[in-house]
């Protein structure tokens, strides 16, 4: 196979040097004001719970017009004594490197995987490079399952608001377990360890001229392990905090965006998920601990608006993906007029979202206005979510979660059937 | 004498008619087989185009959409094989006329054949046009839902109009049709929309203009601001 192209100083540096046993991986684009605080966190962890191992930390940089590359390269340990130390610290290499192809986090992860191909790399991990909470353990929870326990892919686990990764709760946690059988909780987490041997893997696949080099990398990286048979686990993290986001974010674009990932890849993945039933879990490494969090106000009101608003006008856009009796069903959550009293039933959002991805196999009209319509349903089952767990606790509301990712279990037959061939 | 002439005009009524006879009989038999070529491309086309999945894929364009709203009760399929029907009886319609071999016919069918191109552009302004305004109606309405302005439908008509409206006038200057007329129309209806707005907006609603326009530019009060993150 044509070997992956990268720049000539790259690898020129590569060729001295030779192997390594760790490699980090950070992808980046304009983000001078926290890389320095992520690159300091993984050079801490290598050197802390890794001595003697040969480490290289990789920035894959996307054109930053802000200094990320001069940060990466002036972030420095410190003393050891900051890591709680004693032994000498050997410096970790670091390389920093523009990515080509597509913009978008794909393209990063595929320079990442290439250098990781070229170094031998035993164990590798991907830490964002936005991520204010990176703390040095991260290292050790993320490379230590690769490295001493023979994992190939390790996903993380957060500790978040109860309200917080609704499209994760809703869809893409209980969907994914139920296709591919596993416990992964958070597949699009952003923080991952993976093997060198599942680098090349990842390498090797056609999909870099595709949304997956865009935007859809993390579902892609944790639905390709699952699917393609690696040993899966889960590490906890405790918080992520990291920099807040445009808060002018649409909605229907992250929507869309994430749940075209995960429809295209039960495309691809088709003769794998018919064939599993249930779902098991997969280790789980790391101590899960509470943690603090700050609390998130949302506006149930208008999501009912919304939803009911979609009711409305998008009666014709939604008869192309759900049938006369599932339109009635949910027309009918519509006329509750009492705020308290709503509720959108795990059955019905089940055999919605299943519905929804079987149009858009078929492309009932096109994809991205199928799934932009999406978003008043999923505001509807989010202010349902909230208003049900308004006054539970995380433990009750991780339950309600199970609750729902086994209805997708249940249900998984009907969409089996409806797939066809 | 005017036995004479009586006679010989018969005679020469009766050659001319013998003589035109063979054409009149070929006009005959062109416009017969034009019928019945068009009613066979008719039925063959309206077996053979749903199996070709047309339909799916007027449906999925949103097109099928449009014509039912505009209150055609007919599938696309149908549509498509009746104006292919049609189109094939007027090019035999065409030829019988020719068959006639008629000075004032021979022009018409020149001129026929002349503008037959700007027809058949007209016509695929006018079915590209029905695609986008079907398209661009469908995802402005379902952006104004998302964004929960209360005149999605309203906003989504409006769009479609337009722009239907904008097709319709290039398909008609294309074929020559009131070209003048046309475009004086369109530009009075446009210009006098805008103009009609910005009155309203301006003077008679400066107020509520201002509201709007704050309401647009400000950002949202904390109390309408959700702290969710999605992912």
């Amino acid at each position: 196979m044509k070997e992956f192209p990268l720049d000539p100083g790259v690898a020129e540096r590569l060729r001295a040097l030779g192997t390594v046993d760790l490699l980090v991986g950070i992808p980046s684009y304009n983000n001078a004001s926290t890389i320095g605080h992520v690159v300091k966190a993984a050079a801490g962890g290598v050197a802390k719970y890794f001595p003697g191992r040969r480490v290289v930390i990789v920035n894959s940089d996307g054109g930053s017009k802000d200094g990320t590359p001069d940060v990466v390269a002036e972030a420095e340990l410190g003393a050891p004594s900051a890591i709680l130390v004693s032994h000498p610290i050997e410096p970790v290499h670091k390389i920093t490197t523009p990515y080509h192809g597509i913009p978008g986090k794909g393209s990063a992860l595929r320079t990442i995987f290439a250098i990781a191909e070229r170094l031998q790399a035993r164990a590798c991990a991907v830490v964002d490079s936005d991520v204010r909470s990176v703390a040095p353990s991260w290292m050790e929870l993320l490379l230590g399952p690769v490295l001493s326990h023979g994992m190939d892919f390790v996903a993380p686990l957060y500790l978040r608001h109860k309200f917080d990764g609704t499209i994760t709760n809703s869809i893409v946690y209980p969907l994914t377990r139920a296709l591919y059988g596993k416990e992964v909780r958070q597949p699009i987490g952003g923080e991952f360890g993976f093997s060198g041997r599942l680098a090349s893997h990842y390498l090797a696949q056609p999909v870099w001229e595709s949304n997956v080099a865009r935007f859809g990398i993390d579902i892609w990286m944790t639905t390709t392990a699952l699917a393609d048979g690696f040993r899966v686990c889960q590490s906890f993290l405790g918080a992520k905090i990291h920099d807040p986001k445009d808060p002018g974010a649409d909605l229907a674009e992250m929507l869309v965006q994430v749940v075209s990932s995960v429809f295209d890849l039960m495309e691809t993945y088709e003769d794998r998920w018919k064939t599993i039933e249930g779902a098991g879990e997969v280790p789980l490494f790391g101590f899960p601990h509470g943690v603090g969090l700050e609390p998130v106000n949302v506006n149930v009101g208008r999501m009912l608006g919304i939803f009911r608003q979609g009711v409305r006008d998008l009666g014709e856009i939604w008869a192309h993906a759900l049938d006369e009796p599932t339109r009635r069903e949910v027309a009918a959550l519509a006329t509750i007029e009492t705020e308290g009293s709503f509720r959108f039933p795990d059955p019905l959002w089940v055999r919605l979202v299943h519905d929804f991805a079987l149009a858009y196999r078929r492309r009932a009209i096109n994809r991205d206005q199928l799934l932009r319509s999406l978003v008043p349903l999923y505001l509807g089952r989010t202010a349902s979510f909230v208003l049900d767990n308004d006054t539970s606790d995380a433990v009750e509301v991780e339950a309600a979660i199970r609750a729902l990712a086994d209805e997708f279990v249940r249900q998984k037959p009907r969409l089996r059937e409806r797939w066809g061939s | 004498m005017l036995e004479d002439v009586i006679r010989t005009t018969f005679v020469e009524f009766g050659a001319r008619l013998r003589a035109f006879a063979p054409n009149l009989i070929a006009m005959v038999v062109l416009l017969l087989a034009g019928l019945l070529l068009a009613g066979a491309v008719r039925l063959s086309l309206a077996f053979l185009l749903p199996r070709l999945g047309i339909d799916r894929l007027a449906e999925r364009a949103g097109l099928a959409e449009v014509a039912r709203k505009g209150g055609l009760a007919r599938t696309p399929s149908q549509v498509i094989a009746l104006v292919l029907a049609w189109a094939v009886l007027t090019a035999f319609v065409l030829f019988a006329v020719a068959a006639l071999d008629l000075q004032v016919a021979m022009g018409l069918v020149t001129r026929a054949f002349t503008w037959l191109p700007q027809l058949l552009v007209a016509l695929a302004l006018l079915l590209v046009g029905g695609l986008v305004a079907g398209f661009v109606r469908r995802s402005v309405l379902i952006a104004a839902v998302n964004a929960g302005l209360p005149s999605a439908r309203l906003l989504a008509s409006a769009t479609h109009a337009a722009l239907v409206v904008l097709f319709s006038a290039m398909a008609l200057e294309q074929v020559g049709l009131g070209q003048g007329v046309i475009l004086v129309a369109f530009a009075l209806f446009f210009g006098g929309v805008v103009l009609a707005l910005a009155l309203a907006f301006g003077l008679a609603g400066k107020d509520l203009a201002r509201e709007s326009l704050e309401r647009l530019l400000r950002r949202r009060e904390p109390e309408d601001e959700d702290g969710l993150k999605h992912l």
